[in-house]
């Protein structure tokens, strides 16, 4: 798995390749297999025989990777910090000064795989916008543990070190070149090894700073103060954009600020000290849970039905070119499929088409796309008001205005292009698809794409199953929903469906406590000080009150005798009735929207009079737990009735759909943190004080023996 | 018990904390030393029966570290034999100093006491000494840390004070403290400041600017705008969710202003007042610490005060005059209204938004200011207090004898 080879001119080559994969992915074993090939690197050395050593891959992935089944596992402190320890240890032989190691990258790498890159002397990779590199442990709630802060606290400043851990965490190698994180960058990967060799022939050492200042601190003195200055503002801004809510932002930071006054070494074991405590935190499990076995198993496919071949859609025809249309015709664009985007009339369709050129055009500017890519998604690109341009769409997409009427109208118009080959999506929020499905010729290749918006940033597709739809139908939209990068949630056709539905106990909650004398700015800001990327009210208001209301409609409709009004509708009917305040679409919310394009909007100021501040809160607590605390039984509640069915699913779906904290790791994985013995608890305590919407289903214990 | 009995109080003129302030050129130690050596000369006072002398300082490196006190006791060719110490309370410094000489003195060990502060803002400026909570994440965010101007803007949000009512208030310092100026209220205890030369440098307050008016004031821009919105409005709302957003309504009209100075007092007890041929002016009878949210922070006075209130058995009522430290506007006002202060007996002749507030020397001079007041107005019973860093408050009541 790992070649060696030396040149005449005493230059080893190793060349990493790991068997029966396409990637190499860096773990525990990984290293211990690489240590004894750097005992005889440095026996060479010793013997006069080795000049410098290049590393390299001649696999599609350079080096990525982690040990993240033994991080997910351990508790122990002590453990966690040997493990640190090691790798550290590790990645200081391999740039003890002496030889120059350069890594030479003609793929991603990424994770613990950059740490050892961050270890070599100079750093080459390939200039290719597919290839990925950085550290984006925070992703998964973690932090380097190899060494990689302090290395890049050195190389780049406490700034801008922070910035690539915790802010965009992956370049591509022009983008990785101007931050300073790697130090050259060449065109094609047959250049590699020579640019790798030329500079080991004009750098005969190959030393760090960190070792030619052994015993000094990275920033000195006399720039501490400012450098603590910008400490300050750092942890001010985290605590402002994330209300210091995941962890991992905090240890990184710390483990920086206490890295600016030490020497390399003892800033390193800062850094394993940060990490473990890091790893052990149950925040941190959450993130990993959720968002790597989580994660893998949906895209592993799951959920998607048995026995079907692959889908790959080459052409999307989309019905629509608004907000949504556009989003999706973008999405599918940069994602490299051909699109034909129609609407009723020229102006629209050109405005449409404007809006989709702009917004690929920023992509480009922010180095999001390759310039190929842009070219390509313009040329695979057709807006028009000519319905013939459907022909050979392996799929259609409708996203149209939220009226079944109008749905059906424009569905029927298209119904001669779908046939056995293909398959028709509706993107509709609420409209029951089996109602939809049923006026077509072919209601089994008829199905629900629910996406949010903005579609081409959130990471979701809720994937709606009509009665009629077939189980190829669902494969077909399952591997769609991939091929686009996102992640797909099968629900099935049911009121609200998953996300819209579980979000609204949020915002009804929201409202309840403003009936029950909370301030509504309270509400507000504990709403996303727990962690919510939306405050309840502000939310209500951008769907519109009536909007909110419909679905309570709905619940009343689909559960009969059984269901009971939420205390809530008194509030809204209120707001709506008495005081004609439905929601920003008519700019009278809960906030005022005089000023439409203010950055931020103020709350209505006359909202005492309507809603009399009675409770002065000291226990934030219990609050913050209520708001997130409904949502997690209405998943539950999901889950029951079959709406959403893997907990996976309903995990990553509460995080992307309605924007549920990520740091819960999603709304099931919620009770875990919680435990499920004190959550039950909690419950009853709260349905005591609130009412039967605090009832915990049964399914709970299913879910979590 | 001994009584603890104030024989002397003197300050400096406060000198803006600027390169152009006159007071930028005197060393601290230098400062500090003028200010043993006037006392000294004052009352004719024999050094080697001082016991201590227990001097506030809040950034004591550089120049003012190392043991200030002792260091100018000895520059100031006082007796080998006084021994002194640094302290620092935040901006309590100076009044914590007296304090702690009240209660030496009451305690019976010691029987002579110099008490005071020094603060040359300009030399050593303010968060010079970094500090552990205000530049670590982990803590910041564990204690909820805020600067000052952020807890006063939510003090003010909180209390629904507008920007017109802390710049009347700010106007009526001004208006007070150049009235008491010119009235000659400050001159007994103000003491010229000369360079090694012996050449004069100040002998009045520089900072006043007695044609403030409500138009100039309200022209000024909001001081803590800025890094409310990088984040520390955020930290500060993570406990005070019920404020929407925080108004930044203090200016640097509307705050105290940066300044250089120092202030002392001769604090013994009766026997030793006698021994010395000295009169006593007035008579340390109660103290009080407190502390609070120390992201809200600037609202310890009002506990503080009912503290000392509560130790000497006395309402409120009880008192004739106030003083509490114009740190900003708004602690001030708030404390007022804590309090149901008669806004015409609290802070007579300005303070520290018209004439300055260095930091550890404040509150040994406010506490001067209001027993002279007491005298010239003939009046009992005064109080003075200080809202202090970290969410802590200090009162001081004192009687004339």
């Amino acid at each position: 798995m790992i070649q060696y080879k030396k040149d005449i001119e005493n230059i080893a080559i190793v060349n990493l390749e790991m068997d029966g994969r396409d990637g190499n992915i860096i773990n525990h074993k990984l290293y211990k297999a690489l240590e004894p090939v750097l005992e005889h690197l440095l026996l060479e050395k010793e013997k006069g025989q080795l000049k410098g050593v290049i590393f390299t891959s001649s696999q599609k992935t350079f080096l990525t990777g982690g040990d993240l089944e033994y991080l997910y596992e351990t508790y122990s402190p002590e453990a966690l910090y040997e493990y640190s320890q090691e790798i550290q240890s590790f990645f200081r032989k391999l740039e003890a000064p002496g030889i120059p190691v350069v890594a030479a990258m003609n793929g991603s790498c990424l994770g613990l795989g950059f740490e050892m890159v961050l270890a070599c002397h100079y750093r080459i990779a390939v200039d290719d916008n597919d290839i990925q590199l950085g550290n984006p442990e925070i992703e998964l709630g973690l932090m380097p543990g190899g060494g990689a802060s302090i290395r890049l606290l050195w190389m780049l400043g406490i700034e801008n070190a922070y910035n690539v851990l915790t802010k965009q965490k992956k370049f591509n190698p022009s983008e990785a070149l101007e931050r300073g994180i790697i130090d050259e960058i060449v065109e094609q990967e047959n250049d590699l090894i020579p640019a790798a060799k030329q500079w080991i022939r004009l750098n005969n050492k190959g030393s760090r700073i960190w070792d030619v200042k052994a015993e000094q601190a990275p920033v000195s003195k006399d720039k501490l103060r400012e450098t603590l200055k910008t400490v300050q503002r750092l942890t001010a801004s985290l605590v402002s954009s994330i209300y210091a809510n995941f962890p991992a932002h905090l240890s990184i930071l710390n483990t920086l600020a206490e890295g600016v006054k030490l020497d390399f070494d003892t800033a390193c074991k800062i850094e394993s000290q940060h990490f473990s405590e890091l790893v052990i935190k149950q925040d941190t499990k959450n993130m990993m849970k959720t968002f790597w076995f989580d994660l893998n198993n949906i895209k592993k496919g799951e959920m998607r039905p048995e026995g079907y071949g692959k889908f790959r859609t080459r052409k999307v025809g989309v019905i629509g070119a608004g907000i949504m249309g556009t989003g999706i015709a973008l999405t599918c664009l940069v994602n490299g499929l051909e699109v034909v985007m129609k609407d009723v009339s020229e102006s629209i369709v050109l405005k449409g088409k404007e809006l989709v050129y702009s917004k690929l055009k920023e992509m480009r500017n922010t180095n999001r796309i390759s310039a190929a890519l842009c070219e390509k998604a313009k040329s695979n690109f057709i807006a028009t008001e000519d319905i013939e341009q459907f022909e050979n769409c392996d799929l259609i997409i409708e996203a149209v205005f939220e009226n079944k009427n109008l749905k059906i109208k424009v569905a029927k118009e298209v119904d001669q292009y779908v046939d056995e080959y293909s398959f028709f999506g509706t993107n509709t929020v609420s409209i029951p698809i089996s109602d939809l499905g049923s006026v077509f010729k072919l209601p089994k290749n008829y199905i629900g794409l629910h996406f949010f918006s903005p579609v081409e940033k959130v990471h979701m597709c809720e994937i709606v199953r009509g009665k009629q739809t077939s189980g190829e139908t669902i494969a077909r939209a399952f591997d769609f929903v991939k091929q686009i990068k996102k992640i797909p949630v099968i629900v099935e056709d049911n009121w609200g469906f998953f996300a819209a539905r579980v979000q609204n106990t949020y915002i009804l909650e929201g409202i309840q406590m403003l009936q029950e004398g909370f301030s509504a700015a309270s509400i507000e800001n504990l709403g996303r000080q727990a962690g919510m990327t939306r405050a309840p009210l502000a939310l209500a208001d951008s769907l519109s009150l009536n909007l909110v209301l419909r679905y309570e409609e709905q619940a009343a409709k689909h559960y009969g005798p059984k269901y009971i009004a939420h205390p809530a509708v008194a509030a809204i009917n209120k707001m709506i009735e008495d005081v004609d305040r439905p929601g920003r679409p008519t700019k009278r919310g809960f906030y005022n929207y005089d000023d439409d394009s203010a950055e931020r909007q103020l709350l209505w100021e006359e909202m005492e009079n309507v809603f009399p501040t009675t409770q002065v809160v000291f226990d934030f607590n219990e609050p913050k737990e209520r708001l997130l605390i409904v949502q997690v039984l209405e998943t539950l509640w999901c889950i029951h009735e079959g709406v959403v069915q893997s907990v996976a699913e309903a995990n990553l779906g509460s995080i992307y759909g309605w924007g549920f904290p990520a740091f819960k790791g999603g709304a099931v994985q919620y009770i875990t943190d919680y435990g499920k013995e004190a959550f039950i608890a909690r419950c009853k305590h709260y349905e005591a004080q609130h009412g039967p919407r605090f009832q915990v289903p049964n399914i709970i214990h299913k879910l979590l023996p | 018990m001994n009584e603890a009995f104030i024989y002397d109080a003197i300050k400096t003129p406060r000198g803006k904390a600027k390169k152009t302030g006159a007071l930028y050129q005197i060393k601290p130690i230098e400062l500090l030393a003028n200010c043993f050596k006037a006392i000294q000369k004052r009352n004719d006072l024999d050094t080697t029966l001082v016991n201590d002398a227990i001097i506030g300082c809040v950034s004591p490196v550089g120049e003012q570290g190392a043991n200030i006190a002792k260091s100018a006791l000895l520059f100031a060719d006082w007796s080998n034999k006084v021994s002194g110490f640094q302290l620092n309370r935040f901006c309590a410094s100076g009044l914590e100093a007296v304090n702690l000489a009240a209660m030496k003195i009451r305690s019976g060990w010691e029987d002579l006491i110099i008490a005071g502060g020094i603060e040359s803002m300009s030399r050593t400026a303010i968060e010079s000494d970094g500090g552990a909570m205000l530049f670590d994440p982990s803590v910041i965010t564990h204690i909820g840390y805020v600067p000052q101007g952020i807890s006063a803007d939510l003090i003010a949000t909180l209390e629904d004070y507008d920007r017109e009512v802390l710049d009347a208030y700010a106007l009526q310092s001004q208006q007070r403290a150049a009235k008491a100026w010119e009235a000659g209220y400050f001159d007994s205890a103000t003491i010229p400041i000369h360079n090694t030369a012996g050449m004069l440098v100040l002998e009045k307050d520089e900072h006043l600017r007695p044609s403030t008016s409500l138009e100039g004031l309200a022209k000024l821009k909001p001081a803590f705008e800025k890094i409310g919105s990088i984040g520390f409005d955020a930290i500060a709302m993570r406990k005070y969710p019920v404020v929407e957003r925080i108004k930044h309504l203090h200016t640097a009209g509307n705050s105290s202003g940066i300044v250089d100075g120092a202030a002392l007092m001769l604090i013994g007890s009766a026997e030793m007042g006698k021994r010395l041929g000295l009169t006593p002016k007035a008579k340390i009878i109660s103290v009080g610490n407190a502390s609070t949210d120390p992201t809200l922070m600037l609202q310890g006075p009002t506990p503080a005060t009912k503290r000392a209130l509560k130790n000497i058995g006395m309402n409120k009522e009880d008192i004739d005059l106030w003083e509490m430290n114009e740190a900003f506007a708004s602690p001030v006002l708030k404390f007022q209204r804590d309090m149901d202060i008669d806004p015409a007996i609290l802070n007579v002749n300005g303070g520290a938004i018209a004439m300055g507030h260095p930091l550890g020397a404040t509150g040994c001079m406010i506490l001067g200011t209001l027993m002279n007041e007491l005298i010239r107005q003939k009046k009992n019973t005064g109080l003075a207090t200080l809202c202090v860093g970290g969410g802590m408050g200090i009162a001081t009541i004192i009687e004339i004898v």
